[in-house]
């Protein structure tokens, strides 16, 4: 079980968040077309390593989320606002070994 | 004579008080501060089970957690709990155990004949024997395994006791409370932090007795005093989960026969901690050797355990088999105690153990092994032959046999929460390496061992973990023990030598896993079942990892452990449902209505969370179909009303909230004029349809939106995502509005003729209040909202007050009903009305379909994004043969449709579609149905047959158009 | 007398229920209104001096509640509170609001939507910790304090109303049934009284 610190409500549970997926996929303008669409819609990267991902605070504030988390150990690196930037840590964070990193763009 | 093996002093067994318990239906006598199995040895008994598979007598092996063998029922009838651990079982007046896996009984069990056939049960048995003839899996292997192999029963009965969840926040959370833990908690105690200690057993420092008796009793009397320390006794951390958060359970009442008045048996913990200190200990590990499993072997440091702790000798000869020093403390505790020994094995040539055990005049057979033991079902001797030397052999006279192959720090919670592990190569095991959390392990868990050392590295982790200096406390005093060892794993030899006893795993289990190319440490562990048992391998597990080294020509660090999971320990089902079973099991959500329906006598039905009304009995009905008819009549005839209360209502504000909708869904909003509403249809990004539902316009910036009952939670979630995250700049705020009003909707000719009666302050006539219009009034003075829309077809209303005035205004419909013979109607009835006039719902718009599919393209504005929109036009989904809605008809007016039935062309079986909903219908004769059917449009007017083999059903229908009633919708604006 | 006994639809029978002897928690429901208050974009500040002006109230932060002229604003989202009152008539706290935020802010009448019940009592803590995963250590939480979370699986917004303690747990009114059987039976083990 994850623990994620929102911003307003302070340190919860995984229990009061729904996953809501990757966070640095932006909804391509009206007219993009189809392939933007289906980018936006489908295609993932799915890293090994940091990942910034949305959570929705439903039982808590009902704000969506940014949050940096590591999908190997489960670390919580940092969680924002949904405008807001966030940092994303290099490779050596984390207890797991470099190499088993890839990071990606920050949203 | 009773508890003949019980010490005239020592330990910490109460013996001024006796208490009676049975096993295996005899009656014994033991101490309150007794186990179960140290009452049994107590008492002589040395056989308590019989093993897992090949039905081996066995004996008590442990004094703890780790214990394999000494499993039983506890408890009898619906309070009967199976594979406890007799270790861990805390005596009390009444205890009724049984030993498990016998038949008939535990001296004669027949089934110890699978000993025999050993060889068919041999690692990977289950894939290889029963693998042919199929039919043969069912009808007989399946039921003699399960007869043969297995644990307890549990009991069949409800379990009667409840089971209580609490949530724990700490800044330090020590897990452990022997000397380490204990000094861990003392030092971050008195920095003022809220620390709490859990311990699995009912004793604290339960290492110190016959030790530092003094120490361990001011430690808890300072503990007990530190109102921020809380410590929880009886309660096993059973997982380490991601960011300091750990599960533990309480054993709040499972050492007394029954609990008090609403006391729960067991509690589930979860604590969050802001540090750990794992100060869980260590587990003596064995030595692998022919037939190490007879009752009366041991681990040695249980042996002295139950000298030391219980006063109980284990035996009356007690021989030592060990490749360590401090293990010969276990037995100079026990000579000590009066035990006389027989002597020590010791693979290595010379230490200083040794030297101290011949100058106590013990028999010290240096650089030998024991290559078997004797006795039937209890130890009579062991066979000691020097390492090296073929044949040769002296049987040495013993009734308890005291192995010890060292000591494996207990890293399990450490490695869940993805702490490393680095090879001890004094200890041949692994201890603790870097944690990833804010974590420290602490004494015999970190490797360190003796009762002064470990209270030290228990004081530098707590002060680690809560800031505080460490240097003040004040140290207990030990004796020399040194756990360096000699790696040596296994005696090879004739004979069963086990390498995990629960399991009946043995050496030549592990190695024949090998050569079959099960070599990674998890394969074997999973082809063999090596460490799958309740004791999770905590005595045997590495045993078991250095035999495959060696067959893979490695060295044990190099093989690895599995990785451990939780739960350390078995955890009862009644622990992990807690709370939450019977209604309990979820919430459920009641229309303000709902005491009414009760009283009515309606039927319920559950709607995800809800319970609603299905249909209301009455006299003259035969049975439930009579209701809906009678019901779904007067809505099409009369007049009818029906709590709609459930619909998700959501409330939309600001100065961008038409823009907001218009995005949301495919049609518009921003044209509606304030007083009307619209039906709206609303997609998934993907082009699937998500919602549908009727939003009115309250002002220029105000909206009400209704969803669909299901959807009301996503709905609102799918509109807070894109205004927070894809439009944050549109004012706009969403509140959701679903509890605050209820609602009803007034359905059938006489709707009108029935409102206007009621209604102050709104004219409804079809010229001032027509189809869609909106406005608000008052009914017996209550703050109403009325709409004129509909979902049955008819002339219709939906009415709309604030919770509290639902009862107000319901009655006030019927009482203004009564002269057109209004009726109720539940549920049932409205899906009727619904499918009759062919609108979509649920069992239509179920996350496969488009809106063309369900007829509704038209819904589709020309200009402007909406979200689905683009990949609702992918080739997939505008195919124009997919599935489409259709009505259905049998040609036999009287043949039954059922839901699931499947359309084929007549005389073929290759599915076309599928019928969605059914129902007898009130405006035409018998059954009709929806369906999504291939080239729907295309095949109205055709003949097909609708198939369920389940029901061995096959119909003849004709595909009609779905709107049954009024397809052109002049009935909702007379 | 099972809980089932003691909750009948949403109305709690007066007695003293669950264990005797102990220190029982107090459990009762609370009428009042509750109206939710969102600002508008960018027209926070606006909100915040309306209300000022109008109840004597300053809006709080996260997690906290403030009490003004007649009423108690809590937070619950950002930019988001409700503002909780004595039950007066249908509307007049929403229409005083409404009035008092004009375009700024939108008012929406939660009084029949939200349902209140206080716990209180020395143990009401460790009664709501049976679920709760939101800490209510004194060295954390005290009175003022507000968290929305997660209780008996359903949403609930938390307020410590006093130092005895007192919580004030705001739910969704179609579950309330269910909520206070799952309160009550919680409260068992400590019993627990309906005034």
């Amino acid at each position: 079980m994850i623990r994620i610190d929102c911003p307003s409500c302070g340190g919860r549970d995984e229990v009061e968040f729904a996953y809501r997926g990757d966070a640095t996929v932006v909804r391509p303008a009206g007219d993009a077309g189809e392939e933007a669409f289906h980018d936006f819609v489908y295609r993932r990267a799915n890293p090994r390593g940091w990942h910034v991902e949305w959570w929705y605070h439903q039982a808590g504030c009902r704000q969506f989320l940014k949050v940096v988390r590591h999908t190997m150990t489960h670390e919580v690196h940092a969680v924002a606002r949904a405008g807001d930037r966030v940092e994303v840590p290099a490779a050596e964070h984390t207890g797991v070994p470099a190499a088993e990193h890839k990071g990606v763009p920050a949203a | 004579m009773t508890q003949m093996f019980r010490m005239a002093s020592g330990g910490i067994v109460d013996r001024s008080r006796t208490i009676g318990f049975r096993f295996d239906g005899r009656a014994y006598q033991g101490h309150p501060g007794d186990t179960l199995a140290s009452a049994l040895l107590a008492n002589g008994v040395r056989l308590v089970g019989r093993s897992f598979k090949l039905h081996r007598p066995r004996g008590i092996f442990a004094a703890g957690a780790e214990e394999p063998n000494a499993l039983a029922e506890l408890r009898t009838g619906a309070r009967r709990e199976p594979n406890t651990r007799m270790t861990q079982i805390e005596l009390y007046d009444g205890l009724e155990a049984a030993s498990q896996n016998r038949w008939p009984s535990l001296r004669w069990d027949l089934l110890s004949l699978n000993g025999l056939i050993a060889p068919l049960l041999s690692a990977g048995f289950y894939y290889k024997t029963f693998m042919w003839p199929a039919s043969f899996w069912e009808k007989v292997y399946e039921p003699l395994i399960r007869r043969s192999a297995g644990l307890g029963r549990a009991s069949r009965e409800a379990d009667p006791d409840r089971y209580d969840t609490m949530q724990a926040h700490c800044d330090v959370l020590v897990i452990g409370g022997g000397v380490a833990g204990l000094a861990a908690a003392l030092v971050a105690g008195a920095s003022g932090v809220r620390v709490m200690l859990c311990e699995q057993d009912f004793v604290l420092g339960a290492g110190l007795i016959g030790e530092d008796e003094a120490w361990r009793s001011a430690a808890l009397e300072r503990l007990a005093g530190m109102a921020n320390v809380t410590l929880l006794a009886r309660t096993n951390v059973f997982g380490a989960y991601d960011a300091n958060v750990v599960g533990a359970l309480e054993r709040v009442a499972d050492h007394v026969a029954e609990p008090g008045a609403f006391v729960p048996r067991q509690r589930y913990w979860t604590i969050r901690a802001g540090r750990v200190v794992h100060a869980t200990g260590a587990y003596e590990r064995f030595i692998a050797f022919p037939d190490n499993d007879r009752p009366g072997v041991m681990l040695a440091g249980a042996a002295a355990t139950y000298v030391a702790r219980y006063g109980v000798h284990p035996g009356r000869r007690a021989l030592l088999f060990a490749n360590n020093d401090a293990a010969y403390q276990s037995l100079f505790t026990m000579q000590d105690a009066g035990v006389t020994v027989a002597g020590v094995v010791d693979p290595r040539a010379d230490s200083a153990a040794q030297a101290a055990a011949r100058a106590r005049g013990i028999t010290v057979w240096s650089a030998s092994q024991v290559v078997g033991t004797a006795g039937s079902l209890a130890l009579s001797g062991a066979r000691v032959a020097r390492i090296g030397s073929a044949g040769t052999d002296t049987l040495v006279a013993a009734d308890v046999l005291c192995v010890s192959g060292g000591i494996n720090p207990a890293v399990q919670l450490a490695t869940q929460s993805r702490t490393a592990v680095a090879w001890s190569e004094r200890l041949a095991s692994w201890v603790p390496g870097a944690a990833l959390l804010p974590q420290f392990s602490a004494g015999a868990a970190n490797g360190v061992t003796g009762l002064r050392e470990a209270a030290a590295d228990g004081a530098r982790a707590g002060a680690g973990a809560s800031g505080a200096p460490a240097d003040a406390l004040g140290l207990p005093e030990d004796r020399p023990s040194d756990v360096t060892v000699l790696p040596f794993w296994e005696v090879k030899g004739s004979g069963k030598a086990f390498v995990d006893i629960q399991d009946d795993v043995t050496a030549d289990d592990i190695r024949l896993a090998a050569r079959e190319g099960y070599k990674h440490i998890e394969h074997a562990k999973r082809y063999t079942t090596h460490t799958m048992g309740t004791d999770q391998g905590k005595s045997g597990g590495l045993v078991g990892a250095a035999v495959l080294a060696e067959a893979r020509g490695e060295r044990v660090q190099d093989v690895g452990m599995p990785t451990f999971r939780p739960f350390t320990s078995p955890v009862t089902w009644g622990a992990i449902a807690g709370t939450s079973i019977g209604k309990h099991f979820a919430p459920t959500r009641l229309s303000p209505l709902h005491e009414w329906h009760v009283k009515r006598g309606a039927v319920f039905m559950d709607a995800g969370q809800w319970v609603r009304p299905a249909y209301y009995p009455a006299p003259v009905d035969g049975d439930g179909w009579d209701s809906v008819l009678r019901e779904a009549r007067a809505a099409r005839r009369g007049v009818a009303v029906c709590d709609v209360s459930t619909l998700g209502k959501i409330d939309v504000q600001g100065r961008d909230a038409a823009v907001f909708l218009d995005r949301l869904y495919t049609n518009t909003f921003s044209n509606l004029p304030v007083g009307r509403a619209r039906y709206g249809l609303m997609l998934r990004e993907d082009g699937i349809v998500f919602d549908d539902g009727t939003t009115s316009r309250l002002a220029e910036d105000h909206f009400f939106v209704t969803t669909t009952t299901a959807n009301a939670g996503p709905v609102m979630q799918h509109m807070e995502f894109y205004l927070q995250t894809v439009w944050p700049d549109l004012d706009v705020t969403l509140a959701s509005v679903t509890d605050q009003w209820a609602a009803m909707s007034i359905a059938g000719p006489k709707a009108r003729a029935t409102i206007e009666r009621i209604i102050e302050g709104l004219d409804v006539s079809n010229e001032a209040f027509g189809f869609m219009a909106v406005a608000d009034a008052t009914v017996k003075g209550c703050p109403v909202r009325v709409f004129r829309i509909s979902f049955s077809g008819e002339l219709a209303y939906e009415i709309a007050t604030p919770a509290g005035h639902a009862q107000t205004v319901w009655n006030a419909v019927l009482e203004a009903g009564e002269a057109f013979k209004i009726e109720p109607y539940g549920v049932e009835a409205l899906g009727l009305l619904r499918i009759e006039k062919g609108h979509v719902t649920g069992a239509e718009l179920n996350g496969q379909t488009t809106a063309a599919d369900v007829g509704l393209e038209k819904m589709f504005k020309k200009r402007g994004d909406f979200v689905g929109k683009v990949l609702s036009q992918r080739p997939g989904l505008t195919d124009p043969s997919r599935p489409r809605l259709v009505g259905v008809r049998p040609v036999m007016r009287g043949d039954q449709l059922r839901a699931g039935m499947h359309l084929v062309e007549s005389g073929t079986t290759h599915s076309l579609g599928w019928m969605t909903a059914v129902t007898r219908a009130v405006e035409l004769e018998g059954w009709i149905g929806l369906a999504m059917l291939r080239d729907g449009v295309a095949r109205i007017g055709s003949r097909m047959q609708a198939a369920s083999p389940l029901h061995g059903a096959l119909v003849d229908v004709e595909i009609v158009s779905p709107h049954f009633v009024d397809p052109e919708n002049a009935r909702v604006r007379v | 007398m099972s809980v089932s006994d003691v909750v009948k639809a949403d109305h709690l029978t007066p007695g003293a229920y669950g264990a005797v002897g102990g220190d029982p928690v107090r459990i009762a429901r609370v009428t009042c209104d509750v109206v939710q208050v969102m600002a508008r974009k960018g027209r926070a500040a606006d909100v915040a001096a309306a209300l000022l002006a109008s109840h004597e109230v300053v809006l709080p932060g996260p997690g906290a509640a403030a009490e003004g002229r007649g009423m108690t604003a809590l937070w619950v989202q950002p930019e988001g509170w409700f503002v909780v009152a004595p039950r007066a008539g249908d509307g007049v706290l929403a229409g005083a609001l409404k009035a008092s935020c004009g375009d700024a802010g939108s008012v929406v009448d939660q009084s029949h939507g939200r349902s209140v019940i206080r716990i209180s009592g020395s143990r009401a803590a460790w009664v709501l910790a049976k679920s709760c995963r939101v800490d209510l250590h004194p060295s954390v939480f005290g009175p003022g304090r507000v968290a929305s979370t997660q209780l008996f699986h359903l949403g609930v917004t938390l307020r410590q109303v006093d130092a005895v303690p007192s919580y004030d747990l705001m739910v969704f009114s179609t579950f309330v049934t269910s909520f206070i059987e799952a309160l009550c039976q919680a409260a068992e083990e400590t019993g627990y009284v309906v005034a």
